[in-house]
């Protein structure tokens, strides 16, 4: 069986296409990677209401922008942040996450016991190749149910 | 609420959803893939026919994660939580869709702009997870099964040696070995720096005399070239402890009479000095070795090892302790005679079938010896693990 090779670095930068315009990364500095991923661990999934499956693994139009589209699911805060003091890492210890308007999910900001290489097909290549596409040491983690929330 | 003040990013779900795999890495992978230079990496599984001939009793299918230096088993771990992959958002919203989450704009004054937002772009429910069993990876086993076994003795006067072929085809360069040795790699599971080391040890070497092929010497043939080198050193003088030139060596073990054929492949007596030489003057197998010596405690204990490989293989033909000492004595320059003696040879490569007898363990079932003696290490270490499987692995 040939070998795959897993390539060290991102050949192209993700979704090479928008280069221009690099979205400006809102979450706070700690989370922030070359790349603009981040991790976000659920208790359960997020269901979104578009039945069918298979075309999240529709690779043909990943190239044309004009076929995502995103779902506003919620809001994510991290109350105690401020970007005054990106250095002091108390804040990290409380996250919240909404969903829709009146449920609230409580979480934290944890290290990674051991960082996490995000791996992806390599689109540049024509042989079957995989690339690090970051390296990931922190992560948003919702571990509990989400609360009903009244006063928004 | 003074919360709903601070800083809050909208999350959107972006679709379709991109394909993603997270590898949990360990700190020398951290360091090796955030370094400057950092290699490609490669995945590999063992061929078909190799998978077959050499079972892995830990799994049926696997993937090794293999850098340059070393080998990592890949493990795929499912997880009850997903774990989503954001990245900021290219406000691909509309704007009556942020509804959904926030009150209209003027109301409470907190609308998100668009370029406040994170979306997730993939779901990850399991993450692969790396470990070295212990023991960790060797290619002996997978090159014994790629590799074809050399058994011609050099010492029948040459009747049977080559059939004269050797003219037909002129010596390889080493560009055309490297190149047949990385074949053999290509699908052996484990690093190259491992398969190499693998080669090495087995004394492994290409010959073109009936096309290119991929050799392993049998221990008879091994101590062939050791007994012939030695009598060649003697006879010309070389002395083997310090440091001579492998080409003079050559020339030793050949006949006087140039129309012989040579007793055995260069390329053989190179991978014997090769593994016999000093470990730190032994050059990249992807250089040539020029300039040898031989340590001889080190050396002496192979020639032990291999003698008792190539005439005790089995319990069934083990031999008389006396006379193996005697014969090995025989094997070695006159000034090593003295290092011979049992305590010399290497951890359980002999077994006593009786007190007046000695038999040589195959490598493999020395590993099997060994692996019995750690598996309670093995169960306390599960004891103190909250990963499940290794949790319920011994309860199989």
């Amino acid at each position: 069986m040939p070998s795959i090779k897993l390539r060290p670095h991102c050949s192209s930068p993700v979704k090479a296409t928008a280069t221009a315009s690099t979205p400006n990364n809102p979450l706070p500095t700690l989370l922030q990677t070359p790349s603009g991923l981040a991790l976000l661990e659920l208790q359960g999934t997020i269901n979104v209401p578009s039945g069918n499956e298979e075309d999240d693994i529709d690779y043909s139009s990943m190239d044309n922008p004009a076929s995502t589209f995103e779902t506003p699911i919620g809001k994510l805060m991290f109350p105690d942040y401020s970007v005054h003091n990106p250095d002091d890492e108390k804040w990290m210890k409380r996250a919240y996450m909404y969903i829709g308007r009146y449920q609230r999910m409580t979480g934290e900001v944890k290290k990674l016991p051991r960082p996490i290489a995000v791996l992806r097909k390599c689109q540049a290549s024509e042989d079957e190749e995989l690339e690090v596409v970051e390296i990931v040491r922190y992560k948003i983690f919702f571990k509990s149910r989400p609360e009903p929330v009244t006063n928004v | 609420m003074s919360t709903q003040d601070s800083h809050s990013i909208l999350f959107t779900h972006t679709r379709p959803q991109e394909g993603f795999r997270l590898l949990e890495l360990t700190p020398e992978l951290e360091e090796l893939l955030t370094s400057k230079d950092a290699p490609v990496l490669e995945l590999k599984s063992p061929s078909t026919a190799l998978a077959q001939a050499v079972v892995d009793p830990t799994a049926h299918d696997y993937v090794n994660l293999c850098t340059p230096t070393q080998t990592y088993r890949i493990r795929q771990v499912q997880s009850s939580n997903s774990l989503h992959i954001l990245r900021p958002s290219r406000g691909e919203i509309s704007q009556a869709d942020i509804k959904v989450v926030e009150e209209e704009a003027g109301e409470s004054g907190a609308l998100n702009l668009p370029d406040e937002a994170v979306t997730a772009i993939a779901k990850c429910s399991s993450t692969l997870e790396l470990h070295v069993p212990p023991g960790g990876f060797s290619a002996i086993l997978f090159l014994e099964k790629s590799l074809r076994l050399y058994d011609r003795r050099s010492d029948d006067d040459g009747d049977i040696a080559m059939g004269g072929s050797a003219d037909s085809a002129g010596p390889l360069g080493p560009k055309e070995m490297r190149t047949a040795r990385e074949n053999v790699c290509q699908d052996i599971p484990v690093s190259t720096a491992q398969c190499e080391q693998g080669w090495m040890e087995l004394c492994a070497f290409v010959d073109g005399a009936e096309g290119v092929a991929c050799w392993r010497p049998s221990a008879r043939s091994r101590l062939a070239v050791w007994k012939r080198l030695v009598e060649g050193a003697v006879l010309q003088g070389i002395d083997l402890e310090k440091q001579f030139l492998v080409g003079d060596l050559w020339k030793s073990v050949l006949d006087d009479d140039e129309e012989m054929e040579p007793p055995f492949p260069r390329a053989l007596l190179e991978a014997v000095v090769r593994r016999i030489c000093i470990a730190d003057e032994r050059p990249p197998l992807a250089e040539d070795i020029k300039w040898a010596s031989f340590d001889k405690v080190e050396c002496t204990q192979w020639v032990g090892e291999t003698y008792l490989a190539a005439t005790a293989p089995a319990t069934s033909s083990a031999i008389g302790r006396s006379e193996f000492l005697r014969a090995w004595k025989d094997c070695l320059p006159e000034t090593w005679r003295g290092e011979a003696t049992l305590s010399r040879l290497p951890n359980g490569c002999y077994n006593s079938p009786d007190p007046t007898t000695i038999c040589f363990v195959e490598p493999s079932q020395r590993q099997l010896t060994n692996k019995a003696a750690s598996a309670p290490a093995a169960a306390a270490k599960a004891k103190n693990t909250r990963n499940w499987h290794e949790l319920l692995k011994g309860r199989r």
